[in-house]
């Protein structure tokens, strides 16, 4: 369970980070109107977001009081 | 697909700065604050000085280092090559000031009726509408106010917001008329031109048909919008003649 | 609380315990801290042009100085806590041990200070948290400064810090005192079984690992920030990026060397802040002042040899003209922080005092250098026939900046007192 979870959330970090990055967040240009702004609102939040979850994987596999 | 730029032709521009102030009155941009700018320089000893003019608005990069760096999308370039800012998204880091080659940003370093009261004239005072004789129309310019283009964002004019940064807008507020640019349309030699280049039938692009060309600091990679006609690039050793004033006094 | 109304189970290190050399401390440093709070509201309420800062171009002014400088510095300092915590946890070098903890507060803390300077020399703040949030561009440099080092690189610290501080909060949780259901909330549970101590080394050695590329992608993004711009002789280039992750080693390290001599005097620590810790720290520290010496050779021998009219100009500033004394200043202090430490290397016989004077020494040329590397490309740094410029900062600036020190040092300062500042001992 400890494990699961922990794995769980860091790939669900670093998957948020990733589609937030790549495809949420402005895009990687400086020629239109488009590129100054995020495709999806506050993308950037997610970015942080997922970067915050996978780190908080480990808090998780310390603390957590379960099995064992 | 309509592509902005400007022509100035070296040739002709005689130093005048007409241009710079009728940036200041269209744009009502404050002390010290020139968009447009006009370097007056000297090479050489005297008596065999050559004096030279090199207008430099901001040169609308097609490749803008500024639009790259700014952390939030307040800095943006329009598809027709105008690049503008933003005064409601900008954060004043002032980015795009340092990533800038060509020097064109100002940031409001102070509170905006501070800056325009620095110099703001009160055309009511009698010393003042004796000189004026009532004709000169009030400063503060009302289409400054309003969200411009398709984008709808605050882009034209100065001194809206404390702590953002602003920079030659093209004169958006007038091009989107389908108006020239203050500077250009001030210009008593017609030195500006402003209009379409991908149009080849453009005045601009007839203008600048069969004439050697340069841009300022190609090398970067920037791609300017910005083309000069006659003369050369400034060279590394030249001296500033006849700056104005550059610093704040109130 | 005095000596004498402490049970016998005492909280331990000095904690809880309200010296007056800590009130003192903390009278100067609140003082400061205060002082830069009001600085900066002045700097708020009239707008930036209460500092030295003006712009680029007509103005041949410098918009970027002292407070971007510092966050730099700043996050340099940062370096050393998560290297130290990794040393010792990759590398399982007992020795270093005792100054995991306050390495690891001395990043957590010198990234908020970072946070708070870049906060400082934003025009609209405010806006600034939440359009950073709302519309941060990725293609911007500082969005990897954003959300790299802020986000990911703080919250990685903290976890770390947090991960193995809660053995010593569960223990201190069973004796009575007043900060008792503090640390019953901090240990979070924790049970001191062979499992949850296999369990904090397995998690800690992955974190150490994952913070590593972290670091490194971190500093380089700061790097970046000066490196990616065309338009700045002096700035542009690939050197910059490695450079930074060098240069925040140094100031790091160095900062660490201070904190541990500080924390030894101040709780009579000999036994356990040993002189192996010195000798470690300053090994390292030396070896990182070549490397960072090594990269300005390259970097003055390069410009020296053939560069850009403008590039030129610059290096004679840095050289001979006007940043001459910043520059030969920093190199000498750099140099004879590698007299003293090499010296005490070589002899193999390390002394606190001296270790903590090569660390100070270090951390003034960072400082000097961090303005070199920030304000001479602006002032000097003009493709257009602006002319030279200057820059000299104003009274707001020093005291918004010795605020942030200030505000560390209370950070630190009080951590001490309401959490044991090295791992508990057996015996505690």
């Amino acid at each position: 369970m400890r494990r699961i979870v922990t794995i769980l959330m860091i790939l669900v970090g670093l998957a948020l980070m990733a589609v937030s990055y790549f495809r949420w967040a402005a895009p990687w240009c400086a020629t239109s109107v488009g590129c100054s702004d995020p495709r999806l609102p506050w993308a950037a939040s997610f970015v942080v977001l997922g970067i915050l979850i996978a780190i908080s994987a480990s808090i998780f596999y310390a603390v957590y009081k379960g099995d064992d | 697909m309509t592509k902005y730029a400007m022509a100035v032709d070296l040739d002709r521009c005689q130093g005048c700065r007409a241009c710079m102030e009728a940036c200041k009155i269209e744009n009502n941009t404050p002390q010290a604050v020139f968009w447009m700018y006009v370097f007056r320089t000297e090479t050489g000893e005297y008596p065999d000085t050559k004096q030279s003019f090199l207008p430099r608005p901001c040169q609308h990069c097609n490749n803008p280092p500024c639009v790259k760096v700014c952390p939030v999308g307040a800095r943006f370039r329009r598809e027709e090559g105008i690049v503008l800012t933003d005064f409601e998204r900008c954060i004043g880091c002032r980015y795009c000031e340092v990533a800038c080659p060509y020097g064109v940003n100002y940031f409001n370093w102070r509170q905006p009726m501070a800056a325009l009261e620095a110099y703001e004239l009160d055309f009511t005072d009698p010393d003042t509408s004796a000189v004026t004789g009532g004709v000169i129309p009030s400063y503060k310019n009302p289409d400054l106010d309003q969200l411009q283009g398709e984008e709808q964002r605050l882009t034209a004019g100065s001194a809206h917001n404390v702590g953002v940064i602003e920079k030659c807008t093209f004169c958006v507020q007038r091009v989107d008329k389908g108006l020239q640019p203050a500077c250009v349309e001030t210009c008593p030699v017609s030195a500006l031109q402003f209009g379409d280049i991908e149009d080849t039938d453009s005045p601009l692009s007839v203008y600048v048909r069969n004439r050697s060309t340069f841009k300022l600091l190609e090398e970067l990679g920037t791609d300017p919008s910005v083309i000069y006609l006659g003369g050369s690039p400034p060279p590394s050793d030249v001296r500033e003649i006849e700056r104005p004033l550059t610093e704040v006094t109130s | 609380m005095t000596a004498e109304t402490m049970t016998k189970r005492e909280l331990p290190q000095g904690v809880g315990m309200l010296t007056p050399g800590w009130l003192a401390f903390f009278a100067v440093a609140i003082i400061a801290a205060v002082a830069g709070l009001l600085a900066y509201t002045n700097q708020l309420n009239q707008g930036m042009i209460v500092t030295g800062l003006r712009d680029l171009g007509t103005v041949r002014g410098a918009p970027w100085s002292l407070y971007v400088a510092f966050d730099v510095y700043f996050v340099g300092v940062s370096f050393a806590g998560i290297s130290t915590a990794a040393l010792i946890r990759l590398f399982n070098i007992e020795k270093l041990k005792s100054v995991a903890r306050m390495a690891e507060l001395l990043t957590v803390v010198a990234l908020l200070l970072a946070a708070l300077a870049i906060m400082a020399d934003l025009g609209q703040p405010l806006r600034g948290i939440v359009n950073l949030f709302r519309y941060g561009r990725p293609q911007s440099p500082f969005f990897g400064t954003f959300a790299l080092v802020i986000a990911g690189y703080l919250f990685a610290s903290l976890a770390y810090l947090y991960i193995t501080s809660r053995k010593d909060a569960a223990r201190l949780a069973e004796r009575p005192s007043r900060l008792r259901g503090l640390y019953r909330v901090w240990a979070a549970g924790y049970k001191d079984t062979p499992a949850q101590r296999q369990r904090d080394r397995l998690v800690t050695f992955w974190l150490a690992l994952a913070i590593l590329p972290l670091l490194i992608t971190a500093h380089s993004s700061l790097g970046f920030v000066f490196g990616l711009q065309v338009g700045r002789p002096g700035w542009f280039g690939s050197l910059q990026a490695p450079a930074f992750v060098v240069m925040a080693g140094v100031s790091g390290i160095g900062h660490l060397i201070i904190l541990a001599a500080l924390v030894r005097s101040a709780l009579r620590a000999d036994r356990r802040i040993t002189i192996d810790v010195f000798a470690w720290l300053g090994r390292l520290l030396l070896v990182l002042v070549f490397t960072y010496l090594y990269f300005t050779v390259v970097e003055v021998l390069t410009t020296i040899y053939q560069a850009s009219a403008t590039e030129q100009g610059l290096s004679d500033a840095l050289l001979t003209g006007r940043y001459a004394w910043i520059f030969w200043g920093s190199i000498a202090s750099l140099l004879a922080a590698v007299a003293i430490l090499g010296w005490m290397a070589l002899m193999r016989s390390w002394s606190v005092g001296w270790s903590v004077f090569a660390g100070i020494l270090v951390n003034v040329a960072a400082v000097g250098k961090r303005y070199l590397i920030v304000v001479p490309s602006q002032t000097h740094g003009q493709l257009l026939p602006y002319g030279t410029g200057s820059y000299s900062p104003t009274w707001v600036e020093y005291v918004i900046i010795a605020g942030l020190f200030a505000l560390g040092a209370l950070m630190i300062g009080g951590f001490m007192k309401i959490f044991p500042i090295m791992p508990m001992e057996e015996g505690e």
